[in-house]
């Protein structure tokens, strides 16, 4: 009796030991972290985003610690859920909750493994970064604002960043790929360069200077741009919107601008009206202020239309006053558009009609004849 | 050959003879002495003036050696104006007593007793008397642009110097036309000091008071009340016509224009002919137009008074006294 009644007891105890073993065993076991990436390359510079579920497989509701530890002093981490920082996370039974883990990788740290934990209470996930020797291949190139818009004489000045996420000194060769006639000029540093030096995590402050061709039509231009390095590179792509502008040049095809002209005569002067502007000029008039009393006539009077570039030839026949004194005079002729105008101030050299002096030649001619009839006639006596 | 040397030879002989008399002359000597002493007063006033001077903008800027020529600080007149005023006399001096100092002296019909034409004697006068005034003047313009060159130290350029070169031509012209007129009246007068003060006289009615006279007119026939600018420009025409009946008048329209390269004109001007006009010289051939009638008229004038006297001359009884 007594010996079955120690049997017992054992077996109580023993039970009792079993049970409350395997109820700390089921405790423990009931709750679960879990993410899918639990080793992961990534270069220099980069962040790791972990999400992790942790997941209540018990009854009851546990509310655990949530940390990680062994993470290298140097990288930044932080856990995120419901938009908090947490420190502690409860989970309901059968439920599972989503914190993530934000792991930065410095640009300064040696290739190799890093492994640390995820802890939930005692629970803990091993993770991995596996960081590659290249470092980050990226490079941020960036322009805060890539659409401008002016006419062809303007110049656009786009200003960029460019930021090297290596963990190199990088050496970017920078090219631009404008439309043929236009001219870029790069400068780093404010001076004109082709290439520039980024340190590592550096950043530098590039401008284009963008001139665009003088004969260019109106509408939108696009240049791409690059920083490119041994290992990286980055591009960008500007917008220029040209709008068309109204130009006009009257001059003459030698673009000399006297003549001269006889008092009284009248004298055929070829001119040119160039449209220097990119859009189309129509009904261009000619006009001419002009001393009074001459007149200033032009063939054709109107030109209906004038492409960009290009030259129309208008003549214009200028008639002196009878009564103009020798010298300089004026003779301002005008090209007009509603939109636009340009003149030319003509020098024209007034000349005497040679007549006057011939008359004078003739008198002379006469006394002179009267002379020689004197000598004829009473000379040898 | 030997008879083209012949006839040529007695002319000049004549001419040589005569340069030499005119040159030996007191009246010569003293005429020059005046001409010398009023053109290098009116060189230095111009001199002067230059110092003080201040470069301007105007076109006649580049003209600066001419300005020697017509510029003066008040104190003398101006170089061209002594030389329209000293210039008859000397023609006249030079000539007035050409044919009848010799008649009265008894050497003309010597002379002429000689194997010579007669009108040597005449051409040979008047030929001497011009080459002496060609030379005279040519080194008076050469001076004045030799102490320029020294003095200023700019060069002439070519323009200024073939504006010179004319203005000498025109002087001599000028001065031809008073000794063809005092010749005339040489030929004309049988008393040396007839002939002499009736070209003086002349000399003195047109350089003195023929301006008066003229302005007296102008004043008579200008109307009392307000005219229209046409009637304006057309008096002040008229009035200038009459003006230009003076050879002296002819002479400084001629030299202001060859001298001052800015003159555009020398009548009057409407102010239509003026709109679009800018200042600017003129090239010399167009200033030469503005005075081709001055110039013929001197030159028509002096090739007249020369005819007349060449015919009174030849048609002339002349005996022995």
């Amino acid at each position: 009796m007594n010996k079955l009644l120690l049997i017992k007891s054992f077996i109580v105890t023993t039970f009792l030991v079993l049970f409350s073993f395997n109820q700390s065993k089921a405790q423990t076991d009931s709750l679960v972290l879990y993410t899918p990436y639990t080793k992961v390359s990534v270069s220099p510079g980069n962040s790791v985003s972990y999400s992790i579920d942790v997941i209540n497989k018990g009854s009851k509701i546990r509310n655990e610690d949530i940390s990680a530890s062994n993470i290298p002093r140097s990288w930044d981490h932080s856990i995120t859920a419901g938009g908090y920082n947490i420190d502690k996370l409860a989970t309901l039974p059968g439920e599972k909750k989503t914190l993530t883990l934000k792991v930065d990788v410095p640009y300064q740290v040696k290739k190799g493994n890093y492994t640390f934990y995820a802890k939930a209470g005692s629970v803990s996930l091993p993770l991995t970064i596996n960081v590659s020797s290249a470092g980050s291949s990226v490079t941020e190139f960036t322009c805060d604002q890539k659409n401008m818009e002016g006419t062809s004489s303007s110049s656009f000045t786009f200003n960029t960043t460019l930021k090297n996420k290596t963990a190199t000194n990088q050496q970017y060769a920078l090219m631009a790929d404008a439309p043929r006639g236009w001219s870029v000029v790069i400068k780093p540093n404010y001076k004109q360069a082709t290439s520039t030096e980024v340190e590592a995590n550096g950043t530098k402050s590039i401008s284009y200077e963008v001139k665009p061709s003088p004969s260019v039509k109106a509408g939108t231009y696009k240049i791409p741009v690059k920083a490119v390095s041994g290992s990286t590179s980055a591009d960008l792509e500007f917008e220029v919107v040209i709008t068309g502008t109204y130009e006009m040049n009257l001059s003459t095809p030698s673009g000399l601008l006297s003549a001269h002209i006889t008092a009284g005569s009248e004298k055929k002067i070829e001119l040119t009206v160039k449209n220097s502007g990119t859009t189309d000029l129509e009904n261009v008039e000619l006009k001419a202020s002009k001393p009074k009393d001459w007149s200033v006539t032009f063939e054709p009077a109107k030109i209906s239309k004038i492409a960009p570039g290009q030259t129309e030839t208008v003549y214009a026949t200028i008639t002196a006053a009878k009564k103009a004194i020798p010298g300089d005079y004026v003779v301002q002729m005008d090209a007009k558009t509603p939109e636009v105008n340009s003149s030319a101030s003509f020098r024209l050299s007034v000349r005497t009609p040679i007549t006057v002096g011939l008359v004078g030649i003739v008198i002379v001619v006469l006394v002179l004849l009267g002379i020689v009839f004197l000598f004829k006639k009473y000379g040898r006596r | 050959m030997q008879t083209n040397h012949s006839i040529v030879r007695p002319f000049w002989v004549i001419v040589n003879k005569e340069i030499s008399d005119i040159i030996k002359s007191w009246r010569f000597i003293i005429m020059l002495a005046i001409v010398l002493l009023t053109c290098t007063g009116s060189l230095y006033t111009a001199f002067t003036g230059f110092a003080t001077a201040k470069p301007t903008n105007d076109p006649e800027e580049s003209f600066f050696f001419l300005k020697l020529f017509t510029i003066s600080d008040g104190t003398l007149p101006s170089f061209i104006v002594f030389i329209s005023f000293l210039g008859p006399l000397l023609g006249i001096s030079m000539g007035f007593d050409a044919i009848n100092s010799e008649q009265n002296k008894g050497t003309l019909s010597r002379v002429l007793s000689q194997p010579i034409y007669r009108d040597y004697v005449l051409n040979a006068k008047f030929l001497a008397s011009l080459i002496v005034l060609s030379i005279l003047f040519f080194s008076l313009n050469l001076l004045v642009l030799g102490f320029g060159l020294v003095i200023i130290g700019i060069p002439p350029t070519a323009e200024e110097v073939f504006r010179i070169l004319m203005f000498s031509i025109v002087s001599i012209v000028y001065v031809a036309f008073w000794l063809n007129l005092s010749i005339l009246f040489s030929v004309g007068f049988r008393q040396a000091t007839t002939s002499a003060l009736a070209g003086i006289s002349i000399w003195l009615f047109f350089s003195i008071f023929y301006n008066m006279i003229v302005n007296v007119i102008a004043k008579g026939i200008s109307p009392r009340q307000m005219i229209s600018e046409y009637q304006l420009v057309s008096l002040q025409k008229l009035i200038q016509n009459i003006m230009r009946l003076n050879p002296g008048q002819l002479f400084d329209d001629a030299t202001t224009t060859l001298l001052v390269p800015g003159v555009r004109s020398l009548g009057p001007l409407t102010m239509e002919q003026m709109s679009g006009a800018i200042p600017s010289p003129l090239p010399l051939g167009q200033s030469m137009m503005l005075v081709w009638p001055q110039i013929t008229a001197l030159f028509a004038g002096t090739l007249v008074f020369f005819g007349l006297a060449y015919m009174l001359f030849m048609r002339r009884e002349i005996r022995s006294r």
